[in-house]
């Protein structure tokens, strides 16, 4: 039942959201315009104004806050999100791939060094006073950068936020703590709010400048919000929205069956499945790129795991397919043993890896490891963990491995992160972060959960290909990396699952909002 | 005056008995795996910010001196925050122990009568069919899981009849008794547990005081039926019945947790549960003790009246 938790861990490890690197076309269906429009409507139709939305959530307890920067629940930043301006969101079509919000465009200096945000002219929050440079200062430098959030922690490993400085009312200098050429698509991942200078308290009535007004907050149960109709961008077509904290999967597909919402977030497959037969609701489930991970990493400092010929046994004994369909009745994807599928900078080039359980055994025995005895360790920390963790042990098995499994009680795998670094083998996830991200934020310099990989040749490329303004070169030095991994990585990564919502026949727009990784409601509509 | 020295020898009772198990509740979040770091910096921070983390919280510290600051705090009323979230703990209980309070007491007030009269019923017939029946039957009932209990309800009651809400969705900024078919799942989930521990508690106290010599006595004389249990019989098992009933309460306060879990309703169990999957000491420490004191100071109640009802009825033979 901690389910709560598991989604802190989940937004924890890896919230850094979305930040496409150079988003191919098709990844997010959105318009690249973001003048007071109607939104899209399904098949043309101009969507119905009015009505409120009820979405539910996994959130937190009592202990909720409205501090976005240090609240962890995946329910806290989608409330902040209805609540407060952005700096963007990714948008593949836009020409800069974001889609500017309180901001009017970025311009990057010719060195990479500096980042020069320029503030949109006339957004106003919802006490009347106009937004400015202090206010984006305050917003990124003061709150953000003190947050242990990883997704504040990336833009502080990149830009130099204890320096950075307002140049009149409207512009923003951010130095670059090192040459970055995809910073705009850190500060525009749909993560980074803001709020007025010198906030310290977040609070109900506090102003702010998003798409809704936040009017009552009840820790741990929900938030209500009415529309804000001086929103800078466009106005929602809701009269209101209504975010519930519901803990339990069934319980949630229950609210939504029984009509007490109209859509409910991250169900599990078995949940989920239970609602394909009902008439009234559907299931609308991320798509790529927003697909979680499931992994198991192999300890590179404990053997036989040193040895790069027992590590692609590991990878070669996995039946994928047969983890997709059992586990996820087909609603999932076959992985590489490499995150970030989907994402423009994933390396898709590279060939899948065969099931090949014979060849498994034979480099097994080569490297001597053949009959070795290894405990994977591992939890119900995201819906299909255990199960897929079960197969393995006996695709492991059948090449040889003396394998069991650990199973650890809700809330226990990362509760001592120390212990779970040094596992021998673990199952664990991965959010859905561009690739390069992802390696820098868990695996470059030898972090703790990098499971004892230590490869600054690697780490060098990387860094290299994030400083390549020349997106042709960016992804040429980025594939080596990923190449890399591929080959000599110690993580197996057979299957990447979607979140799987579901909403009320009717309920549209809900993706038009760009940051599918949390649904968005600026742009939903009811039926 | 007798009643109040032992009143008094009762609380002192309590409150050391309370003072053990704060400290039995603290040394075991002490020996849990983990610790709340994971929770509050993120499951990815570096060591170094990890460590910085742990000494804010003042999780270096050796645990007995954790627990002095803690208690000394307590005795002033203050409970500390939590560490996830930073809400004083006290603001949490004022806003959750109600809700628990109210399911726990309605559950109750559901329940007691109905064990009341099966009590009556099968006490004065033990060893009968009817008391074999409704004594297995009960033995069952308390055996069952809540879970499975609600799981029945919710397919009976909330999918098949479609009468009820699957969930205990409460408006926000009201209280559960803003939404009173909310409560009525999670009651008629709490109730056969709280209702098959009573039953058979009173079954044994009517059996006992029916087999006394003044009942004994008194059926002799030709006194039956009601009278018989209104005059004679309730009187002298009031004592023990109220024990039993305030053992009752123990028991749907473990079962509430479950409850308010699978309901998703707005209790202090459901944050219980929260707070230790966060290691989130003062949080659970908090809500265990308040738990705690919520049972003894129920206990002493119960403890109190019956010993009342003694007295009267040791006075009025």
């Amino acid at each position: 039942m901690s389910r709560h938790f598991d989604r802190r861990a989940l937004l924890r490890r890896g919230a850094a959201g979305a930040l496409a690197l150079a988003a191919g076309p098709g990844l997010l269906a959105a318009c690249s315009t973001d003048e007071p429009a109607n939104g899209r409507g399904a098949a043309g139709s101009s969507p119905r104004s009015g009505g409120t939305l009820r979405a539910a959530f996994v959130g937190g307890g009592a202990s909720e806050t409205l501090d976005f920067f240090n609240g962890p629940s995946a329910l806290d930043l989608v409330r902040a999100r209805a609540w407060h301006g952005t700096l963007g969101n990714l948008d593949p079509t836009a020409p800069d791939g974001v889609r500017y919000g309180v901001l009017k465009g970025i311009d990057i200096s010719d060195d990479l060094s500096a980042y020069t945000l320029h503030v949109r002219p006339g957004v106003r929050f919802t006490d009347g006073s106009e937004l400015t440079a202090a206010d984006i200062l305050h917003s990124l430098g003061a709150l953000a950068a003190k947050s242990t959030l990883p997704v504040y922690r990336l833009a502080a490993a990149n830009f130099d936020l204890a320096h950075a400085r307002a140049e009149g009312d409207l512009k923003v200098v951010l130095p670059t703590l090192r040459p970055i050429a995809d910073g705009r698509l850190i500060l525009c991942q749909g993560n980074f709010l803001v709020v007025k200078d010198g906030t310290k308290k977040f609070r109900t009535g506090m102003p702010s400048c998003g798409p809704f007004r936040l009017t009552e907050f009840t820790p741990g149960q929900g938030a209500a919000f009415t529309r804000y109709d001086d929103h800078y961008g466009h106005v929602p077509h809701l009269d209101g929205l209504e975010l519930r904290s519901i803990a339990d999967s069934t319980a949630r597909a229950g609210a939504l069956t029984g009509g007490e919402v109209d859509f409910a977030h991250d169900l599990s497959p078995v949940t989920a499945r239970t609602l394909a037969d009902n008439g009234k609701v559907e299931l609308v489930p991320t798509k790529s790129p927003y697909l979680i991970g499931l992994s198991f990493q192999m300890n590179m400092g404990v053997k036989p795991f040193d040895d790069p010929r027992v590590r692609e046994a590991f990878k070669l004994a996995v039946d994928r397919e047969a983890m997709v369909k059992t586990v996820f009745h087909g609603n999932a994807e076959i992985g590489n043993d490499l995150p970030s599928m989907g994402f423009p900078d994933y390396a898709d080039g590279i060939p899948r890896r065969a099931h090949d359980p014979g060849r498994a055994r034979r480099l097994l025995k080569e490297a001597g490891a053949d009959g070795m005895k290894v405990r994977l360790t591992t939890g119900p920390e995201t819906p299909g963990m255990v199960e897929m963790a079960t197969l393995y042990v006996e695709d492991l098995k059948k090449a040889g491995v003396q394998a069991s499994l650990r199973e650890l009680p809700a809330g226990q795998l990362y509760a001592d992160f120390a212990t779970y670094a040094a596992l021998p083998l673990a199952g664990s996830y991965q959010m859905p972060i561009p690739a390069l991200s992802t390696y820098q934020m868990s695996t470059a310099g030898g972090s703790p959960s990098a499971f004892g990989w230590k490869e600054s040749a690697t780490d060098a490329l990387v860094a290299k290909a994030r400083a390549e303004s020349d997106p042709a070169e960016a992804k040429r030095l980025g594939t080596r990396a990923q190449r890399t991994r591929w080959e000599k990585g110690n993580q197996v990564l057979p299957v990447f699952k979607p979140n799987l919502n579901a909403q009320a026949k009717g309920v549209a727009g809900i993706r038009d909002d760009l940051f599918e990784q949390f649904p968005g409601f600026s742009r939903a509509s009811l039926a | 005056m007798n009643v109040l020295a032992f009143a008094g020898r009762r609380l002192a009772g309590a409150a050391a008995l309370l003072v053990l198990l704060s400290a039995a509740v603290f040394a075991a979040t002490a020996v849990l795996p983990g610790d709340a770091v994971s929770a509050v910096a993120g499951v990815d921070a570096s060591t170094g910010q990890r460590a910085r983390v742990r000494a804010e919280l003042g999780l270096d510290r050796p645990a007995a001196e954790r627990y002095a600051s803690w208690a000394a705090g307590a005795l002033r009323g203050d409970l500390g925050r939590g560490f996830v979230g930073e809400r004083p703990v006290t603001e949490v209980l004022a806003t959750r122990l109600p809700n628990s309070l109210l399911l726990a007491g309605l559950t109750l007030a559901v329940t007691a009568p109905l064990a009341l009269l099966l009590g009556l019923w099968t006490g004065l017939r033990a060893g009968g069919t009817a008391d074999r029946l409704v004594s297995t039957g009960a033995q069952v009932l308390a055996a069952v899981p809540e879970f499975v209990v609600a799981a029945l309800l919710t397919a009976v009651l909330a999918v098949w009849l479609g009468v009820l809400p699957r969930v205990s969705v409460v408006p926000l900024g009201g209280t559960p008794l803003d939404a009173p078919h909310a409560l009525v799942l999670p009651v008629l989930t709490l109730g056969p547990v709280g209702l098959a521990v009573a039953t058979r508690l009173l079954r044994v106290c009517v059996a006992d005081a029916a087999a006394a010599p003044y009942c004994e006595a008194a059926r002799l004389s030709g006194v039956r039926g009601v009278r018989l249990a209104v005059r004679h019989l309730l009187p002298n098992a009031a004592g023990p019945a109220v024990q039993a009933l305030t053992l009752t309460t123990g028991a749907l306060v473990g079962s509430s947790v479950v409850v308010e879990n699978v309901f998703d309703y707005p209790g202090i169990g459901r944050e219980l549960q929260l707070a230790v999957a966060a290691r989130d000491v003062p949080m659970v420490q908090g809500i265990a003790t308040a738990l705690v004191a919520v049972m003894l100071a129920v206990l002493l109640l119960g403890d109190l009246c019956a010993r009342l009802l003694g007295r009267r009825e040791a006075n009025g033979r």
